[in-house]
């Protein structure tokens, strides 16, 4: 029993990186799905969610009089939230920005989009750089999910139950609108076949564009969220974008379900080795995905698909 | 491709010209406003991208961690010279050796795999081989790496060389050059040259013709990761030491660019074109500015957007486009 008590901890903790690393996962998958790009700007755009926030909340507008002042003057709570909209929109315009400069490689070598993702992740990060400097920063969280609280004798981090709180919500969202809406239906159909759904005088590089906007966004929502935890440097992103491809193998390309689950997977394996043998906590997760590969070749619940072609 | 034989099949033009520039380097570059060092890097890091090449621009199979295999040479020559016993031919062979091993392993996962998914597994078996590094400290040293790996003297049996100036290391790397380079021009025409390309073509239809497409990726994925290899002891060589760095995954982006940038996926030559111009823009944009990786950066997707053949690729429409017009003029005297 004392050992499950434990344990328990570093399964709260898993279970809640793992989710935070599916909402990454799932905005890749969505980008690899309907436009055949794996986006290794995933990780720089993650940062840059978090570094916006930082500047969101951060913020001191002065030159706008009143309205500075008003802001100035708003409840942390408040100015987090604002920065929790506010950020994954610009880093959605920046994304958008990102798809226009990839129109030019759809249709050729799926090699051509990841090289210039890979060439705008350096770029993205050097601007960070730039901007916010090298150094570690901090992201104020609000009081009311910051701080720790005792239960069974056991010390929790109120802010790991508010992150997977909020990244169970997240990934409930994108499912509604995936599934449930309109919209949700053409991003699917122009996952598994872009060329009909074209035929069916859908605008598709409309589409593609709000794809890889909606899939950025959700990167930088899961930076904003996870900057507390890992702490926010300009070379972050590395951390986020590499647990996401294994997700996406682990769990299949294509399936929403299996990118959770190998999610959730993944989350558990760090978290539980980070118990007992915490130098190779990222190691471990390497070690599944090659272990799973080896058994089951497109992973858990993957499908014959087009990008292996 | 006209059929050669005799001497025109081994040496080309262009390789003597290559040989030449790269031969006569030293007596010029520090009148450039370079150093010596500079070509010792340059001249490495060509090995790897042209060994990379193998895989990417003829085989077409983008992998995405092939630091690794540059790391585990590293560490191999300089494992070698600590623990066993000091000779440059024994750490390069153990480079070789070592990286072979860990390319035929990481393969045999790898080539049953296309399109994304290989480029992914490539991704996630280069982490494997980075964290190692970092993490198993009794053997790799950790973050620092291993340190003052000695740099033994070149024995050729019966006398030796010094390899302490960067001269005398310049010429040793060229040498190894010009080896790879004649041997991997031999391997691309031969008839397992021409199956690799077939693959890059279309892999299905290769394999109905009764090849065994498995055997030829795994093949050139081992045989890729062997110069890697070797690049990568010769890397520690010229460093005197060997850290996680070259493993990561920026490491193993940097390559595959500068294959990009030159143009390897048109031509032989492509690696060896963007391994200089990388290091030139390295060392001169950096000199200019703290943020040459922005720059580079954005020099790197205008390439890609515009111009994704690179610089070989620009070369061959120039020259194209001239010897069309070449052309037009000629026929009505002709006709």
């Amino acid at each position: 029993m004392d050992f499950l008590l434990n344990l328990a901890p570093h399964l709260v903790n898993g279970i809640g990186l793992g989710l935070l690393f599916a909402l990454i996962a799932l905005g890749f998958m969505l980008i690899v799905g309907v436009m055949e790009v794996i986006n290794l700007a995933h990780g720089s755009l993650f940062a840059l969610g978090a570094y916006f926030a930082m500047m969101i909340i951060g913020l001191e507008p002065e030159w706008f009089g009143p309205m500075g002042e008003w802001y100035v003057g708003l409840p942390a709570g408040l100015r987090y939230s604002f920065a929790l909209v506010l950020a994954p929109i610009l880093v959605g315009l920046v994304g958008m920005l990102l798809e226009y400069c990839l129109r030019g490689t759809y249709g050729k070598d799926p090699l051509f989009g990841l090289l210039l993702t890979f060439g705008a992740a350096m770029v993205i990060e050097e601007l960070i750089r730039v901007f916010w400097g090298s150094g570690e920063q901090v992201l104020q969280t609000p009081p009311a999910i910051s701080g720790a609280f005792i239960w069974n004798g056991l010390i929790w981090s109120s802010y790991r139950f508010f992150a997977a709180g909020f990244a169970i919500v997240a990934i409930f969202m994108v499912w509604l609108f995936l599934e449930r809406t309109p919209y949700g239906a053409i991003i699917k159909a122009g996952a598994h076949d872009s060329e009909m759904v074209r035929a069916l005088g859908i605008n598709l590089s409309r589409l593609r564009l709000f794809v890889f906007g909606f899939g950025v966004m959700l990167a930088a929502l899961a930076g904003i969220i996870m900057a507390p935890i890992w702490g926010l440097r300009p070379h972050v992103g590395v951390d986020a974008v590499i647990p996401a491809f294994l997700i996406i193998v682990l769990g299949g390309v294509g399936s929403f379900g299996g990118a959770v689950v190998a999610g959730v997977l993944v989350g558990l394996t760090v978290g539980l080795t980070a118990a007992y043998a915490s130098q190779w906590s990222l190691m471990s997760m390497y070690l599944l995905l090659i272990v799973v590969i080896t058994f089951r070749a497109r992973g858990l619940f993957g499908k014959k698909s087009v990008l292996e072609n | 491709m006209n059929t050669n034989t005799g001497v025109s099949a081994w040496i080309t033009r262009p390789m003597l010209i290559t040989f030449a520039v790269l031969v006569s380097l030293p007596f010029w570059i520090d009148s450039v406003g370079l150093y010596q060092y500079l070509g010792v890097e340059i001249v490495i890091w060509m090995v790897f991208a042209l060994g990379y090449n193998l895989l990417l621009g003829y085989t077409g199979l983008p992998s995405f961690g092939h630091g690794a295999y540059f790391g585990i040479g590293a560490y191999a020559f300089g494992l070698s010279q600590l623990h066993l016993t000091q000779s440059v031919w024994l750490g390069l062979f153990c480079s070789i050796l070592f990286a072979a091993l860990g390319g035929a392993a990481v393969a045999a996962f790898l080539s049953h795999r296309r399109g994304i998914y290989y480029a992914l597994l490539t991704i996630a078996f280069g982490q494997v081989f980075w964290f190692l590094s970092i993490k198993w400290h009794t053997i790799t040293g950790g973050e620092d790496g291993l340190l003052n790996i000695p740099r033994p003297d070149l024995e050729f049996g019966v006398f030796s060389v010094s390899l302490d100036s960067n001269q005398a290391l310049y010429y040793f790397a060229l040498a190894l050059f010009v080896v790879v380079v004649i041997g991997l021009w031999r391997l691309i025409h031969s008839p397992y040259g021409t199956v690799i390309k077939a693959i890059k073509q279309n892999e299905m239809r290769t394999g109905f013709i009764g090849y065994n497409v498995w055997l030829y990726k795994w093949s050139v994925f081992t045989l890729s990761a062997s110069i890697a290899g070797l690049a990568g002891g010769m890397f520690a060589m010229a460093q005197e030491s060997a850290y996680p760095d070259v493993m990561s995954l920026h490491a193993s982006g940097f390559v595959v660019m500068m294959v990009l940038i030159g143009g390897g996926m048109v031509s032989f030559w492509g690696p060896v074109i963007g391994a200089a111009v990388y290091f030139l823009a390295r060392d001169m944009l950096g000199a200019a500015t703290e943020t040459w990786l922005l720059w580079y950066g954005l020099m790197f997707m205008a390439v890609i957007m515009f111009k994704p053949e690179g610089i070989a690729g620009a070369w061959q429409s120039f020259v194209r486009g001239r010897d069309n017009s070449a052309d037009v003029e000629k026929k009505p005297a002709t006709g």
